[in-house]
Parts: structure tokens; C-alpha cells; sequence
């Protein structure tokens, strides 16, 4: 749960617990005139001064919070309740009952507020009974719309879907499941409306159209203030103030609720690639042997303040070589994506490299400063990503995107880049390529969209392809075909390429040498075949006997829960769900043992598995 | 028994169903898209079976409509003797509580501001099954059916994992007792260590309370392991369907070889040859005459763009292929 937004609360609670209690503070009385005594200044009586008609000001201005306040919470309630009414059956229902409920809405919001109450008030003459209908005809919509727009956004969740499996009537879908869903939204458009409206009030009285004198008002306060304006300035600064300050507090109320009802953590907001930073001193790294792409040791990642000892990667030392391919394989929280993003530099918001060096051509990308790494991005490695829908720009048709990605690192001509777009769009199977370059990504299909990707991604010839589940999005056949056409450029490019996956069969298929990782370690590594051949750590062993196989036994879950990074088991990490555990294991954390060429395992008992 | 299609004792009957989706907006009729083309598809009590099919091929619309969330553009839905299409809505809702549903993706299943307690109670009050002050007493027993614990009822789906939230949607679908279980890829969303779990809980609710089960999903060597029988749909057509055993050993249809080959397998170098098609699926809105499957397909011969093949008996006569090409089974 967030922090409640305690200071606008505060505020606001004293303004509206001084308004309630205006009749019982022993306040003079708002209305009673001492006219010998018009315009007094401050006084110990009168600690704000007289008004025009020799009037308290201060209790006219508490007075007045009473009025102003009450008649803008009664038109916001009035006008949350009637629309969000009416926008969740407008939403829910659809339909005719969505043309009435919402469109008429759309009448309502032709006139400008002001105008709309003008001209009811003229017609109904003024005085707190009008104002408050007509205050809450002036938000009504506002808050149709929200409710309206919020309806449409959860229907389509499935846990709507499953209420009416169950059997749930419409009446019991709209208040047990959708409303409190919506809930958020609309009460910040409470606080919202009640705040404008109190300015609205003040408007409205101030041009005599409101609450009717001698009763007090802000507005009433400010116009007449106003003709006095030369001989008792204070006078209209008391109101002035009044208003402002209940404004302030009230939208940053309106702020602070929405902060702790959306449930996106603030921080996430910021930009995924935006920091780059590393707190442990740079490490001299030794020369890599030749033919090796990117060369990462003792990478270790921390989360949030690097005091705090959550290390999401701890330690991981791997390396891709020239037309190789190296698979990181683990389930959803093991760190696979985050690792292999630090490991290139793209170090996202939140997370800090505390430690190792990657290297990339005699060049530390954890050092490098963050223009040098722009340029290496796109041009000497590149990335695919799982959804290519949302990795390609909609606005721009695809051929010159992937053009602009050329030009951003090579100095050819419009033209020219044009050209080996198309080339690249052929190279990658885009049938009819000519065509297809002067689509949008929309027009194109989500394998086609890969491919693009794809195609973009290699048109400056990379070294290292990092690809983070490109496959997972689509359909088996398209899977296929996706990975012959990474298989065929790694053969014929000596590109490196580092795929990142939870699919072990997707392994099988395309990787080399594969890393098993587990709660931000490496548990084991090695070639392909031979590790699902002959796993060495438990851990392996669970997952290749969970993956579903065409024959042979029903696949077999592994117990338990991967551990979050600060809460991780002392000894092996792995150890609390591992069915081959002795005592030793619970107690120390066991190193990468070296068990073979190119093999490695973190169990103490690789040998005897 | 007059095919392997219409058994006497089958719980839920679809016959010939089809739906279609009209595109276009409020005023302006646009295409029409042939979602479902004529499947026909029964269980009987007990019984699993699987639908498999890539995007597009209609197996969730197929789901929907077995479960009356959608109506048929033609065809007919039976559901122990009753026409879903002929009932009142009375009569539609009570049949609710038997036939129910599980979804992909538990963390949009679950509604994210009510416990999962009272998610699972949703059903008990909507039918009324069990009186008010029993209510907790019986979600605490479906949570421990489903292996949670009965504290676990306080929690919001915030503090489970995704595993843990299908948990809980499979015992908000067990509460009003169902006799008919459609689970909408069920597994996919799961990691794979998790998956296992879920689907041994599948299998064993199955043969435990003796559930019909849809199980739509697109991972082949899943529905093998949780499905006695198996259709495979391709542009909303049924393209194969008989037992697991013999579809997935020896696959007659063209599709069903490549959708078998282009899984990937953990044993990928002993893997049988590897077809890999060429393109895309067409578009539904403008599907190739004769055999949808054609402009695909390895085998493809001329005759296959004039007739629309029909699903006939190879050897089994449970075992159903619609290709023209004899020669290739």
C-alpha cells in the first residue's frame, strides 16, 4: 500500500471541520451589522477586521466555507452518484440505454458551464437550492464519462467473463464486480469536481446569480470587497485566500488519491533504458580469446538502494562466441532478462550494476558512457523483444522505420537505405517485399512483425543479436519458421546470439550452449545435448522433467516458489524445493564447479547425480 | 451409436455449429468473417477432449459457444437433453451452475480488489447452494481441493503467484459443482514447473468428479497428456479428430503432420523429418475455396481447391480426417 497523502488531508479536514463547526465555536453573528464601525481594521474582537456593513469577517468567512463548501459536496455527490449511474449502464448494458445515458451526456457538455448556469438560474431566480441542482448538472457528465470509460476498459477483463459463467445477473455484475473496479477514477473526479465547483459557486455569487445577501458566501465576499477594494484591501484578501488555499488542498488531495489508487508503482513510470550507472570501481578485464563477442564476468545487479543487499544477479559470468548461439533458460523470476540486459548495458530504471565487466570488443559496456553505448546499440549488437507489435513505431510504415535504422548509423542516402530495406525484407521472408516495406505495422501479421523486427535489428550487420523470448507470442508454425531464420543468420552471418527463453523444447531447437538460471544465479552450463542428455544440477533435471514430452512420463511439477531477491535461502539457492538436499546444502552457498570441458554445475553433489 | 460423433450418452452435444462476426461499423455492413464453419463436437460425462489449432482457427469461440456465452449463427448446442438455444433466461442461468469455465491468464481472471474467498463463494450465492453461515465452511474445502489453504481465503490475488491464481479460478469454477468444464488454455500463461502441477490438478479433478472437459490449447504434448480425444481445427474448420493416441502416432491430415513437427521437442536432433509451412494462415474473411488448408499445404493437388473435403472414418471410426488425398494417410 502506498503512503495516504496525509498533509492535503489534513487541510482539507481542518477547512471542512471548521466549516461544520462554525454554529458551535462562539463565532459572532455573520449577519448582524455594526455599521458605526464599517471597514474596521483587525481588532482583539474582530481578528480579522469589519466589512462594509461593519460584519465579522472572520466568522462571514467560516460562515461562508459552510455555504460554499456544502453546496459543492452536495452537487458533486449528486452528480457522482446520478453519473456513475448512468455511465456504468451506459457502459455495461449498451445498447439504447448507451445512447441515452452517454450521448445525452455529450448534449449536456455543449453549453459552457457558466452559460448553462446562467441561464437556469435566471429562470429559476438564485439561492442555494438552485445552485446545487445546477452545479450538479455542470459535472454530471464529467462523471458519466468516467464511469462510462472505466466500464468499457474492465468489461473486457475475463473476471467479468467469469462472473457471468457463473451465472451472476447484470444488477449483480455492475455493483459487486465492476463498480468497485471503477471506484478509483471516480472518486478522484469527486474531489476534482467539488474543488471546481466551489470556484464555480464563488463565480456564480460574486456575479449575484448564487447565494442571496445577506447570507455569506466567498463569492459574495469577493464582489463586495470589491467596491471597497481602494479603502480596505484586507478585505478582499480574506476570501481570496480562503478560496485559493481550499483549492490547493483539495487538488492535491485529488493528486494524492490518485498516486495511491493506481496500481502502477510510480517508479516503473520512468523510462525503461533511462540510467546507467555503476557504483563499483571498473575492473581492468582480461583480454577475451578471439572469436568471443561478448565476454561477461561476475556480473551482479541490485535492486532498489544497493545497501539494501537485493541482488537480483549475483555473480554471473558467461560468454557468446562468433556464430554461436547461447540460450539463457529459467522460469519467470529468475533474472534472465534482467541479467542479459545489464549484460549489454541497458541497465533499466531501478537497478544498479554493483559489479563485472561485460565486454564487447576490447570495450567495457558497463563502463562506457551512455552516448558511446548509443552508438554501439543497433549497429554492433542489436535486440528482438517478445511483442513486436508494441517494439515497432504504428505511425511509420515499416520499410522506412527499418531505413531510419539504417541512416542513424550509416551515412547513405534516403534512397539507398531504402533499397536495403527492402533487400533486408526479403532476406528475412517477407514475401513481396516492395509491397510490404510501405505497410504499418498494423497491416502485418504478428510473425510478419518479428521478421521486421528481425530485419531491422540486422540491417547494420551486428555482432551480437540479443533476443528475449522473440518466439513465445506466436503461433507453433510461425515459431518454426522464426527460428530457422535466426538459425539460418547465425550460420551464414557468424552472428552471436544470445536468446533468452523459458521454453526448454525452444532451446532443444536453437541453442548451442545453454545457462540455467535460478533466483539470479547460474546453476549450471554447458552444451545443449549434453546437459538435457545428462543434467548435473537437481534443478535442471526438475525443469527437463516438467516440460511435457510427445511420449513417454506425464511431466512432473517442481514444488515450491522461486525465491525473491533480499529473502533468499543461506546455502543453496535451489535447496528448499530440491529433492536431493543433505544438510550441507541448507547451510553454504556452493560455487560454479568446473565438471567437465565446458561444463559447469552450482551442486555440491554433481558427481554422484 | 451411428458415427464416432453422436453417442447416446454424451453430456453436451454440438452439431454443425457455426458462427460468423460481422465487421463494419454501426451503419456500414462490412465483410463477414466465418469464425466457426460446421464443427460438430460431444462429450460425454468424464470425458476430455482436446481442441487444438493455431490463432485464429476459432477453438475459443468454439468454447464460447458450447458454453452459451455466444449464440450460434446455425447449428445446435444440447446440453443433457436441453437446447440452449429454446431456453428462458431462467432456465439458461441454472443451467450456469453446471457448466463452467477457467481462463488463460489467472491475473485477468481474478477480479485484483476481492478476496479470493469471496471469488469463490460468488458461485454458492449466485445459486444459492449452500446457506449463508456454511459458505466459508465449503470455500475453505474447494480451496483444499485445489491444494491452498483455508487462510488463504483472506488474500487478494495480489499475493499469489500465477500458479496459485489458476488455483484459485479452477475452485471458483469447481463451487457450483459443474459437470461440464471448458479450460480456455489453461496452462499457457504458467511457467513450466507450475504447469505440470496444474495440469495433474486438471487431470485428477477430471477423473475424480468425473468432469467433461473442453481443453482448448495450442501445446500439443499437453492435450496428450490430459485428453482422451482430440480435434484439430485449422480457419475454423475441423481438419482431424479421433483418439489422442491415434491422431498424435499417426496424423493422416497434412496439418496435423506439420502442427506435430513444428512443435519444438527436447529430443530435436532423433526429431522425424520437420515440415515447416510456408506463410501464414489466410485471412477468415476471405478463406480459399475447396480445402481451406490448400494454400498451405505440402500436398496440395488441384482437385483440392473445388471440393470442401468432409470428414470421413480412416481405419478407427472414431478416427476422422477431411483431405481428398487417400493416397498420402
Amino acid at each position: 500500500m502506498r503512503r495516504l497523502p496525509w498533509i492535503p488531508i489534513v487541510a482539507v479536514g481542518l477547512i471542512v471541520l471548521a466549516a461544520l463547526a462554525a454554529p458551535y465555536v462562539g463565532l459572532a453573528d455573520p449577519v448582524a451589522m455594526d455599521v458605526a464601525h464599517r471597514l474596521a481594521a483587525p481588532s482583539a474582537a474582530h481578528p480579522l477586521g469589519q466589512d462594509e456593513y461593519g460584519r465579522d469577517v472572520l466568522s462571514r468567512l467560516i460562515w461562508g466555507a459552510r455555504t460554499s463548501l456544502g453546496i459543492a459536496f452536495a452537487a458533486a455527490a449528486i452528480a457522482c452518484v446520478v453519473g456513475t449511474i448512468l455511465g456504468l449502464v451506459g457502459g455495461y448494458v449498451r445498447g439504447v440505454a448507451e445512447l441515452l445515458a452517454v450521448r445525452s451526456m455529450d448534449v449536456v457538455l455543449c453549453f459552457p458551464p457558466l452559460l448553462l448556469a446562467l441561464l437556469v438560474v435566471t429562470l429559476m431566480g438564485p439561492g442555494a437550492s438552485t445552485l446545487i441542482p445546477v452545479l450538479a448538472i455542470v459535472y454530471l457528465p464529467s462523471f458519466t464519462r468516467v464511469a462510462y470509460a472505466g466500464v468499457l476498459s474492465v468489461r473486457g477483463h475475463e473476471y467479468v467473463t467469469a462472473m457471468k459463467v457463473l451465472g451472476a445477473g447484470r444488477l449483480r455484475i455492475m455493483t459487486r464486480t465492476i463498480l468497485p473496479n471503477i471506484a478509483g477514477p471516480v472518486l478522484v473526479q469527486f474531489s476534482l469536481a467539488a474543488a471546481s465547483a466551489v470556484v464555480l459557486e464563488s463565480g456564480l455569487s460574486f456575479l449575484g446569480l448564487g447565494v442571496v445577501p445577506p447570507a455569506p458566501s466567498w463569492g459574495l465576499m469577493i464582489g463586495a470587497a470589491r467596491g471597497t477594494m481602494v479603502q480596505a484591501p484586507l478585505l478582499l484578501l480574506w476570501p481570496c485566500l480562503a478560496l485559493t488555499v481550499t483549492i490547493l488542498a483539495m487538488n492535491s488531495l485529488c493528486d494524492g488519491l490518485r498516486d495511491v489508487l493506481d496500481p502502477h508503482p510510480a517508479a516503473r513510470r520512468a523510462s525503461w533504458f533511462s540510467r546507467f550507472r555503476r557504483i563499483a570501481a571498473p575492473v581492468v578485464p582480461e583480454p577475451a580469446e578471439p572469436g568471443t563477442v561478448l565476454d561477461v564476468r561476475g556480473l551482479t545487479v541490485a535492486i532498489g538502494d544497493p545497501g539494501d543487499g537485493k541482488l537480483a544477479v549475483r555473480d554471473v559470468s558467461f560468454h557468446v562466441r562468433e556464430g554461436e548461439t547461447l540460450a539463457i533458460v529459467g522460469e519467470s523470476g529468475s533474472g534472465k532478462s534482467l541479467m542479459s540486459l545489464s549484460a549489454i548495458g541497458m541497465v533499466p530504471a531501478g537497478v544498479e550494476v554493483s559489479g563485472g565487466t561485460a565486454t564487447m570488443e576490447g570495450k567495457d559496456l558497463l563502463a562506457l558512457p551512455a552516448a558511446e553505448l548509443r552508438k554501439l546499440l543497433g549497429d554492433r549488437m542489436a535486440m528482438i523483444f517478445q511483442d513486436p507489435g508494441s517494439s515497432l513505431n504504428p505511425v511509420h510504415r515499416v520499410g522506412s522505420q527499418i531505413a531510419e535504422a539504417i541512416r542513424a548509423h550509416r551515412p547513405v542516402s534516403r534512397r539507398a537505405a531504402m533499397t536495403q530495406a527492402v533487400t533486408l525484407l526479403r532476406n528475412v521472408g517477407i514475401p513481396d517485399p516492395e509491397r510490404r516495406a510501405k505497410a504499418f505495422p498494423h497491416e502485418l501479421s504478428g510473425g510478419m512483425r518479428q521478421r521486421v523486427m528481425i530485419a531491422m535489428a540486422i540491417a547494420n550487420g551486428p555482432r551480437l543479436l540479443v533476443a528475449d523470448e522473440p518466439t513465445t507470442a506466436l503461433d507453433v508454425t510461425i515459431q518454426a519458421q522464426v527460428l530457422d531464420l535466426l538459425a539460418s543468420l547465425k550460420r551464414d552471418g557468424g552472428l552471436g546470439l544470445l536468446f533468452i527463453t523459458h521454453s526448454l523444447p525452444v532451446v532443444a531447437e536453437i541453442a548451442d550452449r545453454v545457462a540455467v538460471m535460478y533466483a539470479g544465479e547460474i546453476l549450471e552450463e554447458g552444451p545443449t545435448a549434453e546437459i538435457f542428455a545428462d543434467p548435473r544440477h537437481p534443478y535442471t533435471a526438475a525443469l527437463l522433467r516438467s516440460a511435457p514430452k510427445d511420449d513417454g512420463p506425464a511431466p512432473e511439477g517442481i514444488p515450491g516458489t522461486v525465491p525473491v531477491p533480499g529473502d533468499l535461502p543461506a546455502g543453496c539457492v535451489f535447496a528448499p524445493r530440491c529433492d536431493k538436499r543433505i544438510d550441507t546444502c541448507v547451510k553454504t552457498r556452493p560455487p560454479l564447479f568446473d565438471i567437465g570441458p565446458g561444463r559447469a554445475s552450482r551442486c555440491i553433489r554433481w558427481a554422484s547425480l | 451409436m451411428t458415427n464416432g460423433l453422436s453417442m447416446t450418452n454424451s453430456l453436451i452435444e454440438g452439431r454443425n455449429m457455426s458462427r460468423s462476426f460481422h465487421g463494419g461499423g454501426f451503419f456500414r455492413r462490412g465483410r463477414s468473417i466465418q469464425a466457426v464453419s460446421d464443427v460438430s463436437i460431444s462429450l460425454s460425462r468424464g470425458e476430455a477432449v482436446g481442441l487444438v489449432g493455431e490463432s485464429g482457427s476459432g477453438k475459443s469461440t468454439i468454447g464460447r459457444l458450447m458454453l452459451g456465452l455466444m449464440d450460434l449463427s446455425a447449428g445446435r448446442i444440447t446440453f443433457d437433453g436441453d437446447d440452449l438455444a429454446t431456453l428462458d433466461d431462467k432456465r439458461r442461468r441454472a443451467l450456469r451452475r453446471r457448466m463452467q469455465m477457467v481462463f488463460q491468464d489467472p491475473y485477468s481472471s481474478l477480479d485484483p480488489r476481492r478476496t479470493v474467498g469471496s471469488q469463490v463463494e460468488d458461485g454458492l450465492a449466485i445459486h444459492n447452494i449452500v446457506p449463508k453461515d456454511k459458505r466459508r465452511e465449503r470455500v475453505a474445502e474447494l480451496l483444499g481441493r485445489v491444494g491452498l489453504e483455508p487462510h488463504h481465503a483472506d488474500r487478494t490475488p495480489r499475493q499469489f503467484s500465477g500458479g496459485q491464481r489458476q488455483r484459485v479460478a479452477i475452485a471458483r469454477a469447481l463451487a457450483t459443482d459443474p459437470d461440464f468444464l471448458v479450460a480456455d488454455e489453461p496452462v499457457s500463461a504458467l511457467d513450466v514447473s507450475v504447469q505440470a502441477q496444474v495440469m495433474a490438478l486438471l487431470a485428477d479433478l477430471r477423473s475424480r468428479l468425473g468432469l467433461a472437459m473442453l481443453f482448448i490449447s495450442h501445446d500439443l504434448p499437453v492435450v496428450r497428456h490430459l485428453c482422451d480425444r482430440v480435434v484439430v481445427l485449422y480457419l475454423g474448420r475441423v481438419m482431424e479428430e479421433g483418439p489422442v493416441e491415434a491422431v498424435f502416432s499417426a496424423p493422416h491430415h497434412p496439418y496435423t503432420r506439420a502442427l506435430l513437427s513444428a512443435a519444438p521437442s527436447l529430443h530435436a536432433a532423433s526429431r522425424r523429418e520437420r515440415v515447416v509451412l510456408r506463410g501464414e494462415p489466410p485471412s477468415p474473411a476471405n478463406p480459399p475455396s475447396g480445402c481451406v488448408f490448400r494454400t498451405r499445404c505440402p500436398s496440395a493437388i488441384d482437385a483440392c481447391a473445388g471440393v470442401v473435403p468432409v470428414l470421413e472414418a480412416r481405419g478407427d471410426p472414431a478416427h476422422r480426417v477431411a483431405c481428398i488425398r487417400h493416397d498420402i494417410g
